[in-house]
This record gives structure tokens, sequence and C-alpha cells, in this order.
């Protein structure tokens, strides 16, 4: 600090005019700032989609502010907040979806939490054991806006852009199909079971499937679907039959469909068409019959081993089956019989024609077929029961001629009409024995005892004869022929023989001539030269 | 000290900002610029108050931003985790280091907005030409000046974790927007405690000694 006096000192500051700014440039940074905050909160409030909640039963692995809701695996959302619902049963999630996917979230978008599944019919959401679980979505077809879901418990099978066409099949018992289990047709994967439920009266299951594009095209209002489950084994009047689809249907269940190939215009079923599912390819595919003929059977035997849907053969080819197996009251005589249902399928007995056209007139009229079936019963045509396997003794009905049936006259005002019968089994054996018997009975015992004493007698004559006359004779040709043989005996084989002599001198003289070859051969083998040459001197061997 | 002490405005001198050099302005309103190094002379920062608000201002603006936006993005793979500064304090309070959430709760929330919260202090008790406690708003001051440099450590903590931490298949992080507003508001802090001229406490309340801004 310098002292007052020395202020003199203190140099003068060069004095330059200049403008005063009233407002400082400075005021730009703040301006900037809040510019910039605005900015960003403006985008943020653009960019602000919508929050929707989604009710789940379980929210496995979902945690607040860390799991995603992701659409083909981009994500879309985040889930912001979880808790319970207010009876405490169920979760509420609720997630802010992105504005770019805005319009995914629409009335019948399904959601779900994807997390690793493992199923007979494969392993899913592997990928979720290292990004944890997520929220996916399957988007909806409709146009409005929906903010409130209720979550799936398990993914849908189909995906919403999949083609293909959904059926519903109708049945009794679901069996062992569950939700995955594949379709086949003619034993092709061609799509898949993606739900069930109950009919709303309960009494049927409604099982949604899925035929994917382009075999959806191969289900018309004639095809059939039945149980492809597991390993159908049956044991019937055919004998013993395993049917089985694939390993994995065996295991998982699965259904079957096929288009009746008879049936003569197809159309493309409709979306969501209603089909009933079978229980087995054999009921789904005897059902379409049109002309079905019921018949009665009134056998007088026992029914044991006849069951209802045995075969029913016409000269050993399936026409039809057994429906019912019972008994019936006969009021008149106050009998108790045993009754039999069949139904003959016509169009089956006519597909077993070389050409079914040919019989076209008796499927067209009911008369027709009626004056065709009177017809043969007429030649013998009758129905019997037949064990169709020694093993398990099931019978089935057998349609035949006997030509010696006596004549039968069906009554066709009665429905069903009745069928004549013929004993089977036991029965029959027992009538073929009898008729063995009828026949023995008439044959002419008594005649053929006559003829028989006659002959005899004849015989005894003739032995009689050949005593006196013929015996003398062959004794003297036996005495001469011994005399023949001994004077063989001593020319030929006694010692001294004159043939055994020489017959001995002949063999010496064949054995020296052997011994003369077998020296002339030695010789030749060591000189054959010999042969040409003629025998040289001993001296120049 | 003294409200009454010797100061160069009533002496009518004023010395260089910049090489200290003493001079007589040349005139009181517009003092000139300084003989020996040219430097502006000002007998009061220019507009110190004016600039000083303008800048609390901006600074309080971004204050909201950097507490509401995300600091830190950590991506594993299992999850993303979004990371606020208030997050990552509550995170560490939730998992037990309560001392560790304290130190960041003062580091950067409670420090900045001190700072903010002093200056504008410093700045109303200036142009309220308030004489009480002169001596405890210098010392605030100094406070809040040497404050300042330390603020940046979130800053330099998200920095080099970010740096250190990309391994990428399995976890990497990545600094969020609100660091930015961050590293603005301790910035602009540092900036506005500069401009304010400490001076000005110290100017007495007489109505004739006014010559700062507007």
């Amino acid at each position: 600090m310098t002292d007052h006096d020395d202020l003199d000192n203190v140099p003068q500051a060069i004095a330059v005019p200049k403008k005063r700014k009233r407002f400082s440039v400075v005021w730009i940074i703040p301006v900037v700032a809040v510019l910039v905050a605005l900015g960003i909160w403006v985008q943020r409030i653009m960019s602000e989609g919508p929050t929707i909640t989604i009710i789940f039963k379980e929210a496995t692995g979902i945690e607040a502010g860390k799991t995603f809701v992701r659409y083909k695996d981009v994500h879309i959302g985040l889930v912001k907040t979880m808790k319970l619902s207010e009876d405490f049963t169920k979760v509420v999630v609720t997630a802010k979806i992105d504005k770019s996917a805005k319009g995914l979230i629409v009335e019948d978008t399904k959601f779900w939490i994807e997390q690793p599944r493992a199923s007979l019919s494969g392993i899913s959401g592997i990928g979720t054991l290292l990004s944890g679980n997520y929220i996916g979505l399957e988007p909806g077809k409709s146009k409005r806006e929906r903010r409130d879901f209720a979550g799936l418990e398990v993914p849908p099978a189909i995906t919403f852009d999949q083609p293909g066409r959904r059926f519903v099949l109708q049945t009794n018992s679901l069996g062992s199909i569950g939700s995955g289990a594949p379709l086949y047709y003619r034993q092709l994967n061609v799509g898949q079971v993606i739900g069930y439920d109950l009919a709303e009266d309960g009494g049927s299951i409604k099982i949604e499937v899925f035929v994917r594009a382009p075999y959806d095209k191969y289900v018309t209002d004639q095809t059939r679907f039945w149980h492809a489950s597991g390993i159908d084994v049956s044991l019937g009047a055919e004998g013993f039959s395993v049917r089985t689809q694939s390993v994995l249907s065996m295991l998982i269940g699965g259904i079957a469909f096929e288009t009746f190939i008879s049936a003569a215009e197809v159309k493309p079923a409709a979306e969501k068409a209603v089909f009933t599912l079978y229980n087995d390819r054999k009921a789904a595919m005897a059902h379409p019959e049109t002309i079905v003929t019921p018949y009665v059977l009134y056998p007088d035997e026992s029914l044991r081993g006849l069951l209802v849907g045995a075969p029913v053969t016409y000269l050993g080819l399936p026409v039809g089956e057994v429906t019912a197996v019972g008994l019936e009251y006969k009021p008149e005589t106050e009998d108790i019989r045993p009754r039999v249902d069949f139904v003959i399928y016509l169009r089956r007995l006519l597909s077993h024609l070389k050409d079914p056209s040919s019989a076209e007139e008796i499927t067209s009229s009911k008369k027709e077929r009626h004056a065709f079936i009177q017809g043969l019963v007429n030649r013998g045509f009758r129905a019997q029961l037949r064990s169709g396997s020694l093993l398990t003794g099931q019978l089935y009905v057998a349609l035949d001629i006997f030509p010696n049936a006596a004549k039968v006259k069906i009554d066709w005002t009665k429905t069903p009409q009745e069928l004549p019968v013929v004993p089977s089994g036991l029965q029959d054996i027992q009538n073929k024995v009898n008729n063995i018997l009828a026949k023995i009975e008439k044959m002419p015992i008594d005649a053929i005892g006559e003829d028989l004493r006659t002959l005899l007698a004849r015989l005894d004559g003739l032995l009689k004869r050949a005593e006196g006359e013929i015996l003398p004779d062959v004794k003297k040709t036996l005495e001469d022929l011994q005399r023949v043989l001994k004077s063989t005996d001593a020319t030929l084989v006694g010692k001294d023989a004159q043939a055994q002599q020489d017959l001995r001198e002949a063999l010496q003289e064949i054995s020296r001539a052997a011994k003369a070859i077998s020296g002339l051969i030695d010789y030749l083998e060591r000189n054959p030269d010999a042969l040409i040459r003629g025998k040289t001197q001993e001296k120049s061997r | 000290m003294s409200t009454g002490a010797m100061t160069g405005i009533k002496l009518g001198l004023v010395s260089c900002e910049d090489c200290g050099l003493l001079t007589r302005p040349a005139d009181v309103h517009e003092p000139g610029y300084c003989p020996r190094c040219g430097e502006e002379l000002v007998l009061r920062r220019h507009n110190a108050i004016q600039r000083t608000w303008a800048l609390i201002i901006a600074a309080a603006v971004c204050y909201i931003p950097a507490n509401l936006m995300p600091v830190m993005i950590t991506n594993t793979v299992t999850s993303v985790e979004v990371d606020t500064i208030i997050s990552g304090t509550v995170l560490l309070y939730m998992t037990g280091s309560w001392h560790l959430a304290l130190i960041v709760l003062i580091a950067s929330v409670m420090i900045p907005l001190a700072k903010l919260a002093a200056l504008a202090y410093l700045l109303v008790a200036v142009q309220r030409r308030s004489s009480g406690d002169r001596y405890d708003r210098a010392r605030l001051y100094r406070l809040v000046k040497f404050v300042g440099r330390w603020s940046m450590l979130d800053v330099f903590v998200i920095t080099f974790t970010v740096a250190l931490i990309q391994l990428k298949p399995l976890m990497s992080i990545k600094p969020g927007a609100g660091v930015l507003f961050f590293a603005a508001v301790v910035v602009l802090t540092m900036i506005a405690a500069e401009t304010f001229d400490p001076r000005l406490i110290w100017d007495s309340n007489s109505k004739e000694d006014k010559n700062d801004g507007p």
C-alpha cells in the first residue's frame, strides 16, 4: 500500500469510448439450456407410447423396469410396475410400449410370458435362459385399440402371419391330445392343435386345429379327422391289428385326417368349419356311407364272441358291421331269443365290384334293391355267425350263398328287415353229421348183404374147382422145374463144372495179357522213341 | 473488516485484473484500459451479477434433466439397467452400503444444489446491499469456489467406468444423456462462481458506490 502522496504517480488509464451493452450475451446460456431441456422433454412426450396392463396368472421371471415386451425379438416395451390384483389371485403388470409399436396393441393382441419350455413336441425359449424371461406378444388383426389384456399361459402355437386355416373338431373325449399336438395328413405333419375347450353346454370338447398352407386345401367338406394318438391296438374278429402314426404322436398324441375318396364333389372347407373327431381311422372312414341298410338276425345260438362293430362279410369281403347284439322277447311264443342288428353299406359292397356303375340301378332305387336281395335270398343267401379267429373266439356275421337252403320270403314291411339265418359252428357240424347218417340210412344194406353172399358162394365154387383140376397140373410143372434147376447146377455152379473151369482159364489168360501190357508200357515210358524206331538192342540201354 | 474501509473506488484508483497495475481510471464509468498490459480495466467485473444469474439459471435448468435422465446404461446379457443418479443412490442404500449412498447423495445431489443456492444467496444479498454477515458470505464464496473443482467426481467415475467396462458380449456400460447435463451443471456453477465478483460483497451499502451492472 502506497502513501497518499504517491498517488499522483499512479499512471492514467487509456480512455477509449465504448458503448455500453445493456444486456449481457451470457443470457444465451440459460436460454440454450432451457431450449435443450425443453426439447428433450417434448421429444419424450412425443415418443411416449401407450401404457398397457396385462393380467397374468403368475409373473414368472418378470421384473419391473427390467423385463421387456418383445415382438419378433425386438424390444418394443418395458415392464414398469407389477402388483397383485385386488383379490391376490393374479398379477397385474403394467408395461410401457414404444410409440413405434403402438399399432401392435389392438383388441385381439395376445400376450404371454416367454420362458424356457420343454415338452415332447420340442424345446422352446432356450434364449430366455440367458436373456431372462420376457413378455411376448402376438398382434391381432383388429383395428380397435385396447389397453388392458389378459395374458396367456402358453404362447399361441400359430403366429399371426403364418398362412393356413383353422378348423374346429368336436369330440367326446380329448384323449392324449394337447396343445401343440401334431396334425397328420398321409402321415405328414401339416399342422397342429392350437387349443381346446369344452363346448358351452359341456357336452363335448372343441379342439381348434391349424393346418398350414398349402396343406389346408386338402381339408374339404368330406374330410374326416380321427385320433392318431398313441398305439391303437385292437383285437377283433379280423385278428390283431396295430396302427400308429409316428413315434411323436405315439407319445404326445395327434390327429390325422383324410378325405373320403369316393365323395363325389369336394369343396374346400371354410375357415373355422366344424368337423367331428372320430376315435380311429376305421370309424372315421366308415361313416360317410350314404346308403346304410339295417338288418336284423335272430340266430338260434350263443352270441358269445360277437361284439358291436364286428364285421359283416359277403363272400368274405367286408360290407357292413354289427351295430347291436342283444336279446328280444317274443310275446307270441313267450320266448327270449338272441337278436343281432347289423348294417350293410351298399356302397362298400359295390366298391368290391370291378365296375360299380354296372350295379347303378340297385343303388338308385329301393325297390330294385329289395328285388335284388330277395333274388339272392331265393338262391340261398343266408347269414351265419362264424368264428373269425380260433385264437380269440370272436364271431362275425358272414353272408353267403347256401344253395340248399329253403326258400324264404323277406318281409319288406318290417324295418329292419330280418335276414334268414343258417346255424353255424357246432350246430353246423352236427347238421352235417346228421346228413351223413341219413344218407347211410338210405343205403340198401340188405341187398348189399345178399349180393355179398352170392359172391362168396361163387368164390367157394371156384376154389373147389381149382383144387380138383388145377392143382395136379401145378404139381407136375413144379417137378419139371426142379429138374431143370438141377441140371443147371451141374453145368454152371458145381466145383468141377465145365463152365467154371473155362472161366478160370480165361481169367488166367487175361491176367497174363495184362502183365505183358504192363511191361510194354514200362518200356515205352523209358524209350518213347521205340514207338517209331522199334525195339533197340539191350546194350544201348 | 469494517464497512468504512478504504477502497480503490473511493480513492479513484483501479487495479488491473491481469497484471495488477494500479491505475487511475479514465472515467468512473469507463475506466479504460491498462496502460501496461492493455487489459480492459474494471472497477467491478462487468455485469457480474447479471452473468452470474444467467449461469445459475442455466445450471438450475440443467439440474433437472441431470437428475431425471439416466446417467449410466448397463447392458448385461440378461438385462439392460438404466440408472439415474437418484436410482443409483437408492440402489446403494438398498444394498446396504448407506455410507456410500450418503457420499453419492452429498456429492452429486446436495452439493450442486447447495452451490446453486449459495450463489443465488450471495447475489441476492449483494443486490439487496445487505451489510450483515459479510465475512460469512466471503467464506461461503471461498467454499463454493473450492468445492467446484471436486464436483466433477461423478462425471469422472462414469467416464472411467464406461471406458473400462466394455466386455462387449457380456457387459457394457454406456453413458446416459443425464451425465452431460450433470457436467453442464458443474461447469456452469464453476463459471458462475468465477464470474461472481467477491468484491461486491464488501461494497458498502452507500448509494453512491453502485457501479456494477444494472
